[in-house]
């Protein structure tokens, strides 16, 4: 870290091949969608480097790294939530006609190859039913059992009271539970 | 209430499924069958989780990140 502090090109550089791996998995379990999840960690490593001065060394360094991780992907989300509105029609539409004329047509697509391999990446049961959870409990539960981190280290990532950390953690394992049970049965 | 005859608290069967609990409390278990139902449930999804594979973005995802990153020089300046 004081390496790349400094500046130092190799420094960098070793930032990026130790946690893109992390990060990236973390991203892409959120948005369900390679090219996005690695354009939102482009993103977050451009932000983490550049901003490489202002880290302050109290905190963990992947703390600070899936903190912006994690916002670049619920801004998305929820930027997405406004736009999959829009599919009915755009805002100004008043009548039934006239959301009918603005309606976005999703038709029926061909699936690419990249959508094979988000198929085979992200289609077992586990990683269906956690894209099934609301997104904050999504990355508590990633960074708490896939990631390892303690209640209070997620708390201080994403800037969570504990408690609430702790109650999305429960209700999203429960939640998982069902899914998975559901499947089971 | 003794300690082995209290119920379990979801902090603890997430402990013990772990492999973490203190053996005083993970004796409560072998006698009560809600508790044990309860943290047996909860190691599934657990071990289904911390199974969980990392994924790698495409090959040369460092390069394309350096690219457009500043590199401060030892002189403060900046280089692309």
């Amino acid at each position: 870290m004081a390496w790349a502090k400094q500046g130092h090109d190799a420094a960098f550089r070793e930032l990026v091949r130790r946690y893109e791996r992390p990060v990236f998995s973390l991203l892409y379990r959120m948005v369900r969608d390679r090219a996005l999840a690695e354009d939102l960690a482009q993103e977050t490593f451009i932000k983490v480097l550049n901003g490489i001065k202002s880290y302050r060394p109290e905190f963990k360094f992947s703390s600070w790294i899936f903190k912006i991780a994690n916002n670049a992907a619920i801004d998305h989300l929820r930027r997405k939530s406004i736009d999959t509105l829009s599919l009915d029609g755009a805002p100004s539409a008043e009548t039934p006609d006239q959301m009918r004329a603005t309606q976005l047509q999703v038709g029926d697509r061909a699936e690419s190859p990249l959508d094979e391999v988000e198929n085979r990446e992200l289609g077992t049961a586990i990683e269906r039913a956690i894209a099934r959870l609301r997104p904050e409990y999504r990355s508590c539960i990633l960074l708490r059992h896939v990631e390892g981190y303690s209640y209070e280290e997620i708390a201080t990532t994403l800037e969570l009271p504990l408690g609430t950390v702790k109650t999305y953690i429960h209700r999203a394992r429960n939640e998982l539970r069902g899914y998975l049970e559901g499947r089971r049965e | 209430m003794t300690d082995l005859a209290m119920h379990l608290t979801t902090d603890e069967i997430e402990l013990w499924a772990q492999g973490l609990l203190p053996a005083t409390r993970a004796m409560h278990l072998a006698d009560c069958s809600l508790c044990r139902v309860e943290a047996d449930r909860e190691r599934k999804v657990i071990l289904e989780l911390v199974q969980l594979p990392q994924f790698s973005p495409r090959a040369g995802f460092a390069d394309r990140v350096m690219a457009q990153v500043k590199v401060p020089t030892p002189s403060g300046d900046w280089t692309p």
